[in-house]
This record gives C-alpha cells, structure tokens and sequence, in this order.
C-alpha cells in the first residue's frame, strides 16, 4: 500500500525487521498460568471473542434464569403494597427460586463443562497447556473454577438480584445481620449448587473428547437418575432420603434447607442427608475427571 | 525488575536466599554458551513404557546448544522423549535433565523456560492467531501487556503479520504450523522442542519453515530440539543430531562429527582432464568412482596421501581436495536401523536387522 507523502517531506526510514525482543521481566508462573486459564475458559464457556453463534446459547440460558426474578422484582415494584397483599401473590422464597429456572439450569449446565473440557482435547490444546507451567492438577482446578464461575451467574445471580431489589423496595430482609444471614445463605448456597453440577458435569466431560457427546450425557445423567429415584421412590416406598442423590431435587432441595425453609414434599430428606448426597456426587465427578486426566497421554 | 513474586514452591530447587530466582537470571546460564560444553539436554539409561509396549529402552541422551536434530523412523521413541523432556511423564528408570533442572521435580520450572510445538495440526478453528499466541504467552507467566505486544511481533515474525487476526480454522497447514512456531517462542524461551514441524508442508513452505528455524536457533538465541524422520531436513538446519532407534540412541554428536569418517575417503575434483588421475590411482589400487567432475577415492587415511602424491606427481590443478562426508542417510544405514517397536526386554536386546528398503526411503523423503 502506498501512502501518499507530502512533497518535501519524504520518509527518512522504514521498518524492515522489527527483531526479536527478549523478555527479561517478571515471570507469574503456575499462578498467572491457571488465572489466564481461568480466564479464558471463563470466555470461551459465554461465547465472548467467539462468533456471534457461540453467544447465543449461554447468553439465552443466563437471560431466561434471571427471567422470574425480574418478574417476581417488577410485581413488587409496580403494585401498591396494599393491592399486593390483597391480590395473594405469594413470592417464591430464595430457596424456592430455582424450581422456576429448573430448564435452563439443567441446560446451562449440560454445555458449559463440555465446551471448556472437551475442546481442549479435541483441539489438542491440552497438549500446549500442559507444556506450559501448569500440570494435570493445577489445569483441571483453572477448569473447574472456571466452570464453578460461569455456573454461578445462574445459580447465585438471580436470588441475589432479587434481594437487593427487595432491599432497595423494602421488602428485604430486617437488619443488617438479616441482609447478612440472607446473603451468606445465597452465596452459600449457590456455590454448593455450582460446585456439584461442576463436579458431575466435568467428569462427564473427561470421558469423551466430544461435546455433543458430553452434553447429552449429563442431560440422560440427571434426568435418569431423577426419574429412577423419583419411581424408587415411589413404587418400592423408600425413604426420602434418597432423593439426596437425584441430580434435579437433590441439589434445590439442599438449596431450600441452607436457606432453612422446610421441605414439604421431602420431608424425610434432611440436612445431613442432602449434603451427604451432594458430597457423594461432588466426590464422584471429581475422582473420575482426575483419574480420567492423569491417565491421558498429551503428547500426541 | 521486579522479582518472582509468585514463583512455584514446586521450583523450590532454583530459589536462592532472596527468594525466587528471575526465570531470565537462571536462563542466561545457558545463554551464551554456543560452541561451548554445557548440554541443555542430558537423558541418561531412560526406560519408559506405555502398557506392554517399550518406548524408550535405556535412551542415553545429550543435546548440545544451537539446532539439533532428533532423528528416528515412526514409533522410534521421539515423541515420548519430548514429553519426558518436558516433565509430562515420569520415566521409569534413569534421569533427565534438561537446562540443569529434573524435569519430573521441577516440571512448571522447566516448561516455563521450554516452549513446544506439538505435532498435530488441529487448534482451536474459532480463536484469531493473536488471541491464541497471546494466551500461550499468558500461559508461560508474560503479563497481559506484554504478551500482546509480544504475540503480534512473534507472528510477524514468523510471516503471519497480515493474517494475525484471523480465526485458526480459516488457515493453511502451513500458517498453522507457524502459528504453532509462534506460540512455542512467544515467551522467550530457551529451548524449543518442535515435534514434526514440517509435517504436511509443501516444498516450498517446508524450506521457508526450515530457514526459520535455523533463524530461531542462529538470530534469536534460541536452542532447538527439532523432531523429525525427514532426514534432509536435519542436515539442512541442524548442528547437532541424535538417532534414535527402538527406543535406544545409536548415534549422536555434532553433525560434522556424524557425518565426517577418517574411513570414507577423500573426494577430489581438478581442473581439466582426470583421466590421468583416475589411472594412477588404478594403478595404486585405490577404488575410486566419477560422478560428474568429482572422483570419490574409498579407502582409509592412506589414500589422503595417495591422491596427494599423485596430484603433486601430475602436477594437475585441484579445485577439491577433502575427506568424504557421509549423509545422515548413511549414518542411518550404516547403524542397521529399522522404525517400529522398542526392543522387547532391555536385558535381552536383539541384535538390529538390515533395513528394509521401505522404511530407508520414508526416512530420506
């Protein structure tokens, strides 16, 4: 290309080699390494420096788990606090928000594993991670965090939403150590959530280097094990304990009791029990995706 | 500069009193030593299997500064030594140490100083080539700033200025093995460890590739392992090589050392009419053999002098007058190679086969 100069004012120099620079500066080693990764996996799981397509589903599925409590914060906004209580709208609790969002839930955390697991082996840039200061543990945990990230924008995002709205409208919890317990609580209660569904989801993932693969996996994976429990349950009258390993009550209903609002449905499934079942399912999910990776020849 | 302030406990073995050591201070002990003694590789007795299989029997291993060349047929043990190298396995008998660190004690140590180009072709079809490079260079501790700046001169560098930014799916074979040359040098590291870089090239893009790898190893002080069964292409940029065979190396050294032989004779090349040259060496007894204007005279150190004399006698005018230098192929045959399998036991080895013609012509394609 030529770029016009003014006469007179010809050019006295240009660039025909720029060199190779040496870097003699600070080196963040395995920290930097998994934050990057981290990072990157974060954005690679909500489609962003991606084409338009790779946005679509994550941003849906995010869009759609805030949809009910934006309504349920418009309703309190926009009815006269008298007309509300006349009208008889009962708002869902914390703990009863996820019903509402079970769908995209469940969508949501189909894929986000997959795309951050499985593209790294299909793509081979396993191979250049683990070249890299990082090692087998270190990069599997870059990859959890950032699973456990991106799934909390819905499991923790919209309770959250709805209290500082509630807050701000009045309706929030009193005092500042009620707002305090109530914030712990969704905070709390939103990673457990996460870090389960990251777990299951991630061992999932280890297992085949296809995403489509991986993603029906852990749809089959918790609807079986919610039909199955729920038909055990049932037909064979166990207890309700056992509902501690279903993927879909399971993990909401130990929501609900963090948030120390009892189970009408479950009774028989307390505390200690759901936490048991969400452990069992964290520990598993972990174990197969660690030994799954320390057994993968990356090389190749 | 500021020090290494989130340096690995794992990189214990290169801290000093102060704390951590700069990744810069404890490469330039390995920088500046071109010609000289120190290895920046040394892999003594590694035995690895795979299963059932044997990938290394007892591959004894030392890679000297500048570009050298790791030479073996498919399934010889290559691409398990380099991940050996890099700390990814853990060999099951003997030691390695590559720039002075144990890379299974000290693997994030190693890998930071180490860049690698792996062999396969596939990367991710939707990141841009500066997205990729820059997070590699991220990967191996550069900040965010400098890893930008850094992954835009690098691909620039290797003759992808104008396409840096395009998604890696739309590329080339050949752009995306630069690509894959970029990220390996994007950190500045000390040592490279290309795997097969020239597969699926053409000839042309092969000869541009293998020119910029002799430029990485000569211009940017960079040591080079390069992997590779094309035997041409290590002669081309190489200064060192070593052999693997069945998982055992059965030659190394400086190319000049491999490949010179105080047994192969001399060649010989005058000015004028040979013929009279070509006799008296006949009449000596010397088997000698004209390709061209060039006579190759076999025979041990005597026939040096020989021709010397004859040439003296004759009073010809010599234009070449040198020992004979064998090619890498030769080194090749004369070690009896075959690719394929390790040995099966280490404490029973077989005594190596002739070659087979196949196998001799996809090692000098």
């Amino acid at each position: 290309m030529t770029v016009p100069v003014p006469a007179g004012d010809a050019p006295r120099a240009r660039i025909l080699d720029r060199g190779y620079r040496r870097y003699s500066g600070p080196r963040t080693q395995v920290r930097g390494a998994m934050v990057t990764t981290w990072r990157q996996s974060v954005q690679r799981a909500l489609g962003l420096r991606r084409s338009t397509w790779a946005k679509v589903l994550p941003i849906a599925s995010v869009l759609i788990s805030y949809v009910p409590a934006i309504v349920f914060i418009g309703l309190v906004a926009l009815l006269p606090e008298d007309e509300f209580i006349d009208s008889g709208i009962a708002l869902p609790t914390y703990g009863e928000y996820f019903p509402f969002i079970q769908a995209a839930l469940t969508l949501f955390i189909a894929f986000v594993a997959p795309e951050v697991l499985c593209t790294d082996r299909r793509t081979g840039m396993v191979g250049i991670y683990l070249a890299s200061p990082l090692n087998r543990d270190t990069y599997l945990l870059s990859k959890a965090a950032a699973v456990v990230t991106v799934l909390s924008m819905v499991t923790i995002g919209p309770p959250l939403l709805m209290l500082v709205a509630y807050i701000l409208q009045g309706v929030g919890p009193d005092g500042p150590a009620g707002v305090a317990a109530t914030l712990l609580r969704i905070v709390g209660g939103g990673l457990v959530m996460a870090i389960l569904y990251a777990a299951v989801s991630l061992g999932v993932s280890a297992l085949t280097d296809r995403k489509a693969f991986a993603t029906a996996t852990v749809l089959l994976l918790v609807v079986v094990s919610s039909v199955f429990l729920g038909v055990l349950v049932d037909v064979a009258d166990l207890p309700d304990a056992f509902h501690a390993v279903n993927l879909l009550i399971g993990p909401i209903s130990l929501v609900q009791l963090i948030h120390g609002e009892p189970l009408v449905e479950f009774d028989g499934l307390t505390l200690p029990f759901a936490i048991a079942g969400a452990a069992a399912w964290t520990l598993v999910g972990a174990t197969v995706c660690r030994v799954r990776y320390q057994l993968l020849q990356v090389t190749r | 500069m500021a020090d290494l302030g989130a340096c690995d406990p794992a990189i214990a073995a290169v801290r000093d009193e102060s704390g951590c050591r700069r990744v810069d201070a404890v490469r330039d002990e390995h920088r500046g030593h071109r010609g000289g003694d120190d290895a920046v590789v040394v892999a003594e007795g590694v035995v690895k299997h795979w299963g059932s299989t044997l990938a290394l029997a007892g591959a004894d291993v030392r890679v000297g500064p500048g570009v050298t060349g790791l030479l073996g047929a498919n399934g010889s043990g290559k691409t398990t030594l380099l991940g050996l190298l890099l700390g990814l396995h853990r060999p099951d008998q003997g030691s390695i140490r590559v720039l002075g660190l144990d890379p299974t004690a000290a693997g994030p140590e190693v890998r930071a100083r180490v860049g690698y180009s792996p062999e396969h072709h596939s990367l991710p079809p939707d990141v841009k080539a500066v997205d990729f490079v820059r997070h590699v260079a991220e990967l191996h501790g550069l900040p965010r700033r400098e890893a930008t700046g850094r992954a835009s001169d690098v691909l620039w560098q290797v003759g992808l200025g104008e396409e840096r930014v395009r998604p890696l799916g739309t590329m080339s074979t050949g752009q995306r093995q630069r690509v894959k040359l970029a990220q390996a040098i994007v950190h500045d590291p000390v040592l490279v460890l290309l795997d097969e870089p020239t597969e699926g090239l053409d000839p042309v893009q092969r000869d541009d590739m293998l020119a910029l790898i002799r430029r990485i190893g000569d211009d940017f002080g960079i040591h080079v392992l390069l992997s590779s069964h094309v035997l041409d292409e290590v002669e081309r940029v190489a200064d060192g090589a070593v052999i693997l065979h069945a998982g055992a190396v059965v030659s190394s050294g400086s190319l000049s050392e491999l490949q010179a032989t105080s047994h192969g004779g001399v060649v010989v090349e005058v000015a004028g009419d040979h013929r009279p040259l070509l006799a008296a060496l006949a009449e000596r007894g010397l088997p000698v053999g004209v390709q061209g204007d060039r006579i190759f005279v076999e025979g041990g150190v005597e026939a040096f002098d020989v021709v010397r004399d004859e040439l003296a006698r004759l009073e010809l005018p010599v234009r070449r007058l040198e020992p004979r230098r064998r090619s890498l192929e030769e080194v090749f045959l004369s070690s009896g190679l075959l690719g394929g399998q390790a040995r099966a036991a280490i404490a029973r080895p077989e005594p190596p086969a002739a070659p087979a013609a196949d196998e001799v012509a996809e090692l000098s394609s």
